[in-house]
């Protein structure tokens, strides 16, 4: 059930021109398969160039979301500063107010800045992601404060701590995170489409559409595109999704 | 980045006495998240000038990880002499505020200025166009006209009572399970993580397949005799929401559970072994290990569950193509915040005070959590 | 005390920085407003304009090259950009344009779109700029973009298409019809959906559509008063329509789940074989056939009923133009006759908007699809537009709240029409 939707999205690409795509039983092995709707797909429309904006995007967003969101995440959890009441309560607020309606205020935000039409602008505003920082500050809270202790006692500064005792101890986290971060950053069709004019930068799930135009679009092709701009979302999570685990398999307590 | 400055900080150290703290580590550490969040309890048993909060305590000290620095003084006592040492600066000041920099700018500049966009808007008749002047708490009144307003609120509340219960505890248990390396477990992590990466227009193709009028449930269950007329789970009120509501968990169970995975892995393997010597069947150790070892976590999936419930939009939207359902009576308030700031007439004041009204909303379910939190911590 | 004090700090600073920049958005469209318009407009036609069109990429790529290729040919000097914006979040990528006061130079709009912005006082007065409009193109696309209440024209007219009806031959011969001669009308529609119903024991449909404000409009129901201040859909002849649908719907006649208005549409319901009749414009045949080939020979073919929907394409020089004697000149370029019957040529079921070429486009060479142009061209004289461009989407979302729960036979037809014309009048009036 989980996966259904994926085989009948690739059924789809597969069906050749003789299959029908919409049909009262639904049919998932393709009378007449073929391959032709991808190829048609990756010729069509730059889909390497769109895949690589995209993964830029993609790269800036997890970057961003690593390093800010583990950074706060461990002042958060770990240090105690006057005003760490202040920040939490600003993340959690800005969190609970929805800004569904700011988007349009948000890109002249980025296009004040000088970025619109370019993919740094596109991955600027998820950079870091405030339910990420929520996240990284509580598994931060979950390393035994021993491993601190001791560390201070050797002299360790801050950054050491952080470096060597912190960031080893989240890395399940910060597979969640990027995982998350990456998704999100992929997947986003209306932010992208707003900043973003020359059709050279457009982002994939932006650029995909132009397989469907104003009378023209085969639902063939679309979802031989769609398949295509899902694989790196799979190869992404499963490269990670071992981390999930990292922290039972090798013991989470070090030092 | 290496540098030493501790020496020379270790000078200006002031030192509460904290004697409370020098209780066995081991057995109290799932209650450590939980200590440092909530700095008043960690601090009960000290001294007024402690108690004051927070910001006080560490312009003492420049903070350091609750406890722990006082474990080291001039005389480097050992673990066990905690209760006298006297506490020192463990980073300097700005080390924290150089370390959520990023962070606050990204905060300021892209949430914290729409956010209190937002706030101001909701007082003006603003659209989309053109600005908007001041109109005192008109758009505030006319939510209280708006029919559609009360709906939304209580298809909100209905969807955080049924997900938050599923939502808290499945996620962990399926993380506890996937977790476990027996046969074909991969296969099962898959298929729970499949949502969590499908996107919103792949998940609604599969759900209406599945529940339409001649979708496959209701073509299954006329093929078993057991009901003659399909059933409406996509026009019927409650029907409906209790669809958007099963999309929800189904989506939820593989999100929340990644979640947990990770916080798992800090659960001490020990604890599970002592217990299980002890006799303790695995659904014991489930309650009584596993829970309170990730209860931070829970809390804070707790607070991600209500606020995501709250502000349902994806799950409605693709089942309802964006109408709220049979006379708009499955619309939530983000449906509503979109539905009036869209397009180039949007009435972004009105939007805007709906978005208000769901901030404040959401407080009340949270003090709630937070007053549970801190009664468990007792 | 500190923290309290730094929040409030906090806080005003960020209010401060909203008010003055983008806090009410908007701000730079008024701005644009009020630039003086037409003193530059008798400038030199050369330099760089750019043209934006909605979802032409996919396939017209070759043809709008061309045109510009020609365009820059014939005006030495210039320089034409192309962008073409994806088909979804059209809306959206204009709104976001027009908020930061760069609308490209020649943007493609529809009556709706273009409304809204001349609202704002966003586009050029075609009328002033422009002495030929009458003469060039049918009165029926000008009047697309001359809206109540705002004197001027606001688009060139671009592309026309309209609707026609096409039925399952299969599916009108299983259930005992003629499909030669499919229904004429709504009362016979409703009559052929019931014979349907029984022939085939409610496995297969004929109707699949909730009603729509188009559907209203066409059936003669007056949406709008003609200064387009108030709705005005819920009179009598409106409720008695709706009560037709509503008893259709109780006795069967459509799909449970037309109400949820979820993206299955009667479109696709068609394709699949599932129902006998939909919609669709003069070029949906080959498209239908691509998707599904067992469709092959199976279309009836009917004029719409009541009046046709009548869809506008144009193109807009917004008031922000840099260069609008250039941006001008391309707009009346790309909707010239030959421009305009070139593209009409390339897709079955379009139709140029110049008055020239509105007699060689109705040949039928006996094929299912060069007839669908042929109807589809025959009823171009009776189509009109008929949402009217003030009915925004949160409109559109609350009247489709309301005709589903009148369906449903949770309200009265009387009930849900009076709420939905008093919610719009009030969005309306905003």
């Amino acid at each position: 059930m989980t996966i259904g939707p994926f085989l009948w999205q690739l059924s789809t690409s597969l069906k050749g021109p003789a299959d029908d795509i919409y049909s009262s039983t639904p049919r998932l092995f393709p009378s007449d398969p073929t391959l032709a709707n991808f190829i048609e797909a990756a010729t069509k429309i730059p889909i390497l160039g769109f895949a690589a904006n995209s993964s830029l995007v993609a790269l800036l967003v997890v970057g961003g979301n690593i390093i800010g969101a583990t950074m706060a995440g461990y002042a958060l959890a770990r240090l105690r500063f006057r005003g760490r009441g202040v920040v939490l309560g600003a993340i959690l607020a800005t969190m609970l107010l929805p800004a569904e309606s700011t988007i349009v205020a948000q890109y002249l935000t980025v296009r004040e800045l000088g970025l619109a039409d370019t993919l740094l602008g596109v991955a600027l505003p998820a950079m870091v992601s405030m339910i990420n920082i929520l996240l990284m500050r509580q598994a931060f809270l979950a390393v035994p404060k021993e491993l601190d202790e001791a560390a201070i006692v050797d002299g360790a500064n801050v950054w050491q701590r952080f470096w060597r005792i912190g960031l080893p101890n989240v890395r399940g986290m910060v597979a969640v995170i990027s995982v998350f971060a990456f998704i999100a950053a992929w997947d986003d069709f209306l932010w992208p489409l707003l900043v973003l004019t020359t059709p050279e930068k457009f982002t994939l799930t932006v650029g995909l559409q132009y397989l469907s135009g104003a009378f023209s679009s085969n639902p063939r092709v679309v979802a031989a595109g769609t398949m295509i701009a899902f694989i790196p979302i799979v190869v992404f999570f499963l490269v990670l999704q071992r981390q999930f685990f990292r922290g039972v398999d090798a013991g989470a307590i070090k030092g | 980045m290496r540098r030493s400055t501790r020496p020379s900080r270790s000078a200006t150290r002031c030192s509460p006495s904290r004697a409370a703290r020098g209780r066995g580590r081991v057995v109290d550490r799932d209650t450590a998240p939980s200590d440092q969040r909530d700095p008043k309890r960690t601090e009960e048993p000290m001294s007024a000038t402690a108690q004051a909060g927070g910001a006080r305590w560490s312009a003492q000290a420049g903070g350091g990880a609750e406890g722990q620095s006082e474990s080291i003084g001039a005389s480097r006592p050992t673990t066990a002499a905690f209760g006298r040492a006297r506490r020192i600066r463990t980073h300097s000041w700005f080390a924290p505020w150089l370390l959520c920099l990023p962070a606050i700018a990204f905060l300021v500049v892209f949430n914290l200025v729409p956010a209190i966009n937002v706030v101001v808007l909701a007082f003006t008749n603003a659209k989309m166009l053109s600005g908007g002047t001041f109109v005192g708490a008109d758009n505030f009144v006319r939510m209280l006209h708006d029919d559609q307003v009360g709906t939304a609120l209580v298809n909100g509340l209905v969807y955080l009572a049924v997900c938050l219960p599923f939502l808290l505890v499945l996620p962990l248990g399926l993380a506890v399970l996937v977790e476990k390396k027996i046969p074909a477990i991969g296969f099962f992590r898959t298929m729970f993580y499949t949502p969590v990466v499908a996107s919103a227009v792949v998940v609604g193709l599969i759900w209406t397949w599945l529940l339409d009028d001649r979708g496959a449930i209701n073509a299954i269950a006329k093929s078993l005799g057991l009901i003659t007329r399909s059933v409406p789970f996509l026009t019927d009120r409650w029907l409906l929401l209790l669809s958007a509501i099963s999309l929800t968990i189904w989506k939820g169970l593989g999100y929340y559970m990644v979640i947990y995975l990770s916080a798992l892995g800090s659960v001490p393997r020990e604890l599970h072994e002592a217990a299980a010597v002890d006799g303790a069947s695995a659904w014991r150790r489930f309650w009584s290990v596993t829970v309170p070892g990730v209860r931070g976590t829970m809390f804070l999936v707790g607070v991600l569950i209500t606020v995501g419930a709250l502000r349902v939009f994806s799950e409605l939207f693709i089942l309802t193509n964006g109408t709220g359902g049979v006379g708009g009576a499955n619309v939530s308030i983000v449906m509503l915040v979109q539905m009036y700031a869209s397009g180039f007439n949007g009435n972004l004041g009105y939007a805007s005070a709906l978005s208000v009204l769901l901030f404040v909303v959401t407080l009340v379910p949270l003090a709630v959590i937070a007053r549970v939190q801190r009664r468990t911590e007792q | 005390m500190r923290n309290r004090r730094l929040v409030a700090t906090l806080a005003g600073i960020t209010t401060a920085m909203t008010l003055a920049g983008c806090g009410l958005s908007g701000a730079q469209a008024d701005d644009a407003g009020s630039e003086p318009s037409s003193s530059d407009v008798t400038g030199e036609i050369t330099g760089d304009v750019t043209l934006q069109t909605w979802a032409l990429k996919a396939g017209f790529s070759d043809y709008i090259e061309g045109v510009i290729a020609a365009f820059e040919e014939k005006y030495p000097g210039t320089h034409v950009n192309w962008i073409d914006q994806p088909g979804e979040g059209y809306e959206d990528k204009l709104l976001a344009q027009a908020s930061a006061g760069e609308l490209p130079d020649v943007t493609n709009t529809t009556p709706a779109f273009g409304f809204q912005l001349a609202k704002e006082g966003l586009l050029e007065d075609l009328t002033q700029l422009d002495d030929e409009l009458d003469s060039t193109y049918v009165a029926g696309a000008l009047e697309g973009f001359q809206f109540a209440g705002i004197e001027g024209t606001y688009g060139y007219p671009w592309y026309l298409t309209t609707e026609l009806n096409y039925w399952n031959t299969d599916l009108l011969t299983q259930a005992g019809l003629d499909p030669e001669s499919p229904p004429r009308d709504f009362d016979e529609l409703l009559a052929a959906a019931r014979t349907v119903k029984s022939a085939t024991d409610g496995q297969a449909y004929l109707m699949s559509k909730k009603p729509n404000l188009g559907d209203f409009a066409s059936a003669g129901v007056k949406v709008i008063n003609d200064e387009g201040t108030e709705f005005v859909f819920n009179s009598k002849d409106a409720v008695a329509l709706l009560d037709e649908y509503r008893q259709a719907y109780a006795d069967g006649l459509l799909p449970q789940d037309v109400l949820t208005d979820k993206f299955l549409g009667h479109t696709e319901l068609f394709k699949k074989g599932a129902v006998g009749w939909t919609t669709g414009g003069g070029n949906f045949i080959a498209g239908a056939i691509a998707d599904n080939p067992s469709l092959e020979d199976k279309f009836a073919l009917s004029p719409h009923f009541g009046t046709p929907p009548l869809d506008v394409q144009g193109v807009s020089v917004p008031k922000t133009s840099k260069n609008k004697a250039t941006a001008i000149a391309l707009a009346r370029f790309l909707t010239n006759a030959e421009n305009q019957e070139a593209f009409a040529d390339l897709v079955p079921g379009i139709f140029p908007s110049t008055l020239s070429s509105q007699s060689d486009f109705a040949a039928s060479d006996g094929s299912d699809i060069a007839e669908a142009k042929a109807i589809a061209f025959a009823s171009l004289d009776d189509a009109r537009v008929l949402e009217p461009v003030q009915v925004s989407s949160a409109m559109s979302t609350i009247i489709n709240q309301e005709i589903a729960a009148a369906m449903t036979g949770q309200v009265s037809s009387r009930e849900a029409l009076d709420t939905a014309v008093e919610k719009c009048n009030q969005m309306l009036s905003e």
